[in-house]
């Protein structure tokens, strides 16, 4: 019975009516392909973790049948990891594995390779085949096959299965503590250490980023009812009944979103090409990892229009409460000072928090914090409001310091997603590495031995080189063998040098300085690359909120403007107290954010705050205002039109 | 003469509706001019188009000498502010400011200091019987309450004419004879004239004319006797 006549409604808006349901259209859809990246983000690096477990094997428990040796050690190439995966079948007998064991293969390794057998990721095969094979290939078996996507992290991965006798020595020699090959019952293998923290980096990415998106879905839900309130008390005062307005309203707002949603999906798809580039681990990402799975899918397509129209709802309370609430605005109750108490109790917990307190605890505060931020926002935006509506000489201010005063979560709304976007910057501003110090000689390749004499080694080092006619100075100490070639600089020759050495210490790979500190490097690029992208979307988010806000804000109050306008009011003060109304708050907001979030920063800063840190939150702030400005300006069109109807009343 | 408004040949059509077919009409110094006549008449359009808010098809809008329908939309907008006045049903006070500042926010825009504005905004809400509401908003008036401190909105920059469409139609009747009588005395009382457009004859009473329209055109009344 509604549907008609809510059908009717969304058409009959007229052509203002219509631009605010693709305003609100535009807006589900941004939330929605952004929602999808923020997720599937999650779900990405969980898929990685468990796509890279058959390489960090368990050691079958005791009673467990051993089918198996697995053990994975890294090899450099270039500037570029290889991980090398040991493996050795264990026959029923031990000494002849005649008949090859079948443990159950991990998904992409076509089969369990056998001694002198190598398969190699297509990106170590295409490289292999590139180079000179002294440089790469002659440190391993020649390929027998290629390992499929499922055995892989990300498709630019350098992997390299290699088959072994389970009493050759590199199976047997000892390793570095926790690299050793193990007995195992199955290739399964777990997710890395590694790969469990990058899953809590990117949930509180996710969390940042979803924390914007919840407050923009609820404006642009708001701004369905902002156009329809006047017409939906029209309807309550003829005599509709609640029930039927909820019904109305709430069938709008969904139809609408539901689009957005379909809208913000297809949107999604065509960006993932795109997505899929961002270098995270050392590569990109495939595609399949950052598409949701149909559940994810299905869940988002449910549960978005869902909240959009609960958001209607909520929107509508008023107009369901009285049929004459929408036209009696009063001077709103002040807000408490409570809040501001609320955050300085937040903060108050900082100081006490350090590096070493548990991840829970701290994710917990800057979640407090994050929230009350937010919940000061309103507070603090009255406050301005006050002064600046004090302080005013012009019209302008003084329109725009009393609507501050007025509705303070309407303008709070305009720059919370910017302002939260400046606590996001200035944490991350402060905890921002700088250059990794390590103290890497370069051209220098290091080896442990554990085992026999440093100086034999050492000399078969000098033996393998001259053979190969690598020049290269060798030197050993109580426990380490160091060679460093004679052409420094020269990737090639430090290549050549590790080649030659495959295997001068069984089960250990020759690295430099740099390659020891890759976990780090690689680390803090990744961080670095994490925080480019949840602040890109939060400004995004925050940016289209400020539109959406900036354009709503116009259609609530169409008919004022339009009569104050053909009272002689010049367009340019309207505009210019809509731009105080924003950048006023803005300003303080921003800054306060910004402020705060470094404070909440300060117990994990490690050395002094460095220029990259500065740099990212100078170019945060001129985006922020530009952004929020440019926002409102694409809003002034809409601000003329409204203003030249001759005759402007409610719709 | 001291013809403060007038309006000549007035045409205005919008497609195929002629709203205007051709209208003549001179308003004098301190008059109170009543415009009357069926809905869809066009009332409001000519009222629109003597206010300098609308452009007519044909014709020409003079004030006080100086032909006003071919200036731009700036000066058109300067003039509404400086030298008009208006009143309309509901919905021309800016809710969340104090009543006062509503009062004031015509004299800032031409540049009076805010105190200054303010003080002279205040002397108006005694003889409008608005004591005591100086500090409320918009929405803590009522409709009575709000129309008086749209007159006297209307009537703080000293204009020359106040055009009021339908300023009482939202009231009820005792309240929308209280207003209207206060409109048309204050007017006159500023030396302003007044143009209102009303369906109520007995407003029309008080008023110096009434001008009556059918389709677009005067029946009668468009010229002072
Ligand atoms: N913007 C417009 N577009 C199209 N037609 C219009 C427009 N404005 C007015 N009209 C038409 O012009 C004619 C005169 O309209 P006007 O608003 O002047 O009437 P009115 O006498 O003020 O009526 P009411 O007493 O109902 O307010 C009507 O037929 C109306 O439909
Ligand atoms: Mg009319």
């Amino acid at each position: 019975m509604n549907l008609d006549l809510t059908w009717r409604l969304l058409k009959g808006g007229g052509r203002r009516g219509m631009l605010g349901t693709w305003l609100t259209l535009g807006a589900v859809a941004v939330s929605t392909a952004l929602l999808l990246f923020a997720v599937t983000a999650n779900f990405a690096f969980e898929a990685r973790g468990e796509r890279g477990a058959w390489r960090n094997p368990v050691a079958a428990a005791q009673g467990q049948q051993a089918v198996a040796m697995a053990g994975s050690r890294l090899d450099y190439v270039r500037d570029r990891e290889i991980v090398i995966v040991d493996l050795a079948a264990l026959g029923p007998s031990t000494s002849v594995p005649s008949v090859p064991p079948v443990p159950s293969l991990p998904p992409g390794l076509p089969r369990f390779p056998a001694p002198g057998e190598a398969f190699f990721s297509p990106a170590l095969a295409e490289l292999a085949e590139e180079l000179p094979a002294g440089q790469l290939a002659a440190r391993f078996p020649a390929m027998t096959g290629v390992l499929g996507d499922e055995a892989l992290v990300h498709p630019e991965e350098l992997v390299a299965v290699v088959g072994h006798r389970p009493d050759a020595p590199v199976m047997t020699a000892p390793r570095g503590a926790d690299a050793a090959p193990v007995r195992v019952s199955g290739l399964a293998g777990e997710p890395s250490m590694d790969s469990q923290g990058y899953r809590v980096l990117a949930l509180i990415g996710s969390i940042l980023m979803v924390v914007p998106l919840l407050v923009f879905g609820g404006a642009a839900a708001r701004l369905t009812v902002a156009r329809r309130d006047q017409r939906l008390a029209a309807l309550r005062l003829i005599g509709a009944t609640p029930g039927q307005v909820v019904g109305m309203t709430v069938a709008e707002a969904v139809i609408v979103a539901f689009a957005g949603v379909l809208a913000g999906t297809v949107a999604y798809a065509l960006a993932l090409p795109l997505l899929t580039r961002i270098r995270m681990g050392g590569g990109p990402w495939f595609a399949a990892d950052l598409w949701p799975d149909l559940p994810v899918l299905g869940a988002t397509i449910v549960a978005v229009p869902l909240l959009v129209g609960l958001s209607a709802v909520a929107g509508l309370r008023r107009v369901v409460v009285s049929p004459l609430g929408v036209a009696k605005r009063e001077t709103p109750p002040a807000m408490r000072f409570l809040r501001v108490l609320v955050l300085l109790a937040v903060l108050a917990v900082f100081p006490l928090l350090s590096r070493e307190s548990g991840i829970a605890i701290v994710a917990v505060a800057i979640g407090l914090a994050f929230l009350s931020v937010n919940l000061v926002g309103p507070w603090v935006v009255g406050i301005i409001g006050r002064i600046t509506a004090r302080g005013a000489r012009g019209p302008a201010r003084l329109l725009a310091g009393r609507r501050l005063v007025d509705d303070p979560r309407s303008a709070w709304r305009t720059v919370s997603g910017v302002a939260m976007t400046g606590f996001v910057a200035g944490f991350l501003a402060l905890l921002s590495p700088g250059a990794f110090a390590g103290d890497a000689v370069p051209g220098q390749l290091r080896v442990v031995v554990a085992e026999g004499s440093p100086s034999a080694v050492a000399d078969r080092a000098r033996d393998l080189l001259g053979k190969a006619g690598v020049r290269a100075t060798v030197k050993h100490s109580e426990d380490v063998v160091a060679v460093t070639v004679a052409d420094r600089d020269d990737p090639a020759a430090l290549d050549r040098g590790r080649t030659v050495l495959t295997g001068l210490v069984p089960g250990r790979t020759l690295t430099t300085g740099a390659d020891d500190d890759r976990m780090g490097t690689q680390l803090l690029a990744d961080v670095g690359v994490g925080t480019v992208v949840v602040l890109s979307v939060s400004f995004l988010v925050a940016i289209a909120s400020a539109g959406i806000t900036a354009a709503s804000s116009i259609l609530d109050r169409r008919q004022t403007y339009g009569l104050l306008r053909l009272a002689g009011t010049p367009l340019t003060v309207l505009d210019r107290a809509r731009r105080t109304e924003t950048l006023v708050p803005l300003t303080v907001m921003g800054g306060g954010s910004i402020v705060v979030g470094a404070f909440c920063a300060t117990p994990f800063l490690f050395g002094a705050p460095n220029a990259n840190g500065l740099v990212m939150l100078l170019v945060c702030v001129a985006l922020g205002f530009g952004g929020v400005l440019g926002a409102g300006a694409l809003s002034r069109p809409l601000l003329r039109s409204v203003t030249t109807d001759p005759a402007p009343r409610p719709d | 003469m001291n013809d403060v408004l007038a309006g000549l040949a007035l045409t205005k059509r919008f497609g195929q509706t002629v709203a205007l077919g051709g209208v003549d009409i001179t308003v004098r110094a301190a008059e109170a001019v009543a415009i009357m006549g069926p809905s869809g008449s066009g009332k409001s359009t000519l009222l629109h188009c003597l206010a300098g808010i609308m452009k007519p098809d044909g014709g020409e809008v003079h004030l006080l000498g100086q032909r006003i329908d071919a200036m731009g939309e700036r000066e058109r907008s300067a003039l509404r502010r400086t030298r008009f006045g208006f009143v309309f049903q509901f919905g021309q006070l800016l809710p969340e400011l104090p009543a006062e500042e509503n009062v004031a926010l015509p004299l800032m825009l031409g540049g009076v200091a805010r105190a200054q504005a303010v003080r002279q905004a205040r002397e108006w809400f005694g003889p409008l019987g608005l004591h005591g509401m100086e500090t409320r908003r918009p929405g803590e008036l009522s409709g009575g309450q709000a129309q008086r401190v749209a007159i006297a909105r209307a009537l703080v920059t000293k204009p020359a004419v106040v055009f009021a469409d339908e300023p009482t139609g939202a009231l009820d009747q005792t309240t929308g004879h209280d207003t209207m009588r206060l409109l048309v005395e204050a007017t006159r009382h500023n030396g302003a004239s007044l143009i209102v457009v009303t369906h109520d004859p007995n407003v029309a009473g008080w008023c110096d004319r009434t001008v009556e329209v059918r389709d677009g055109r005067l029946l009668a009344g468009g010229v002072p006797a």
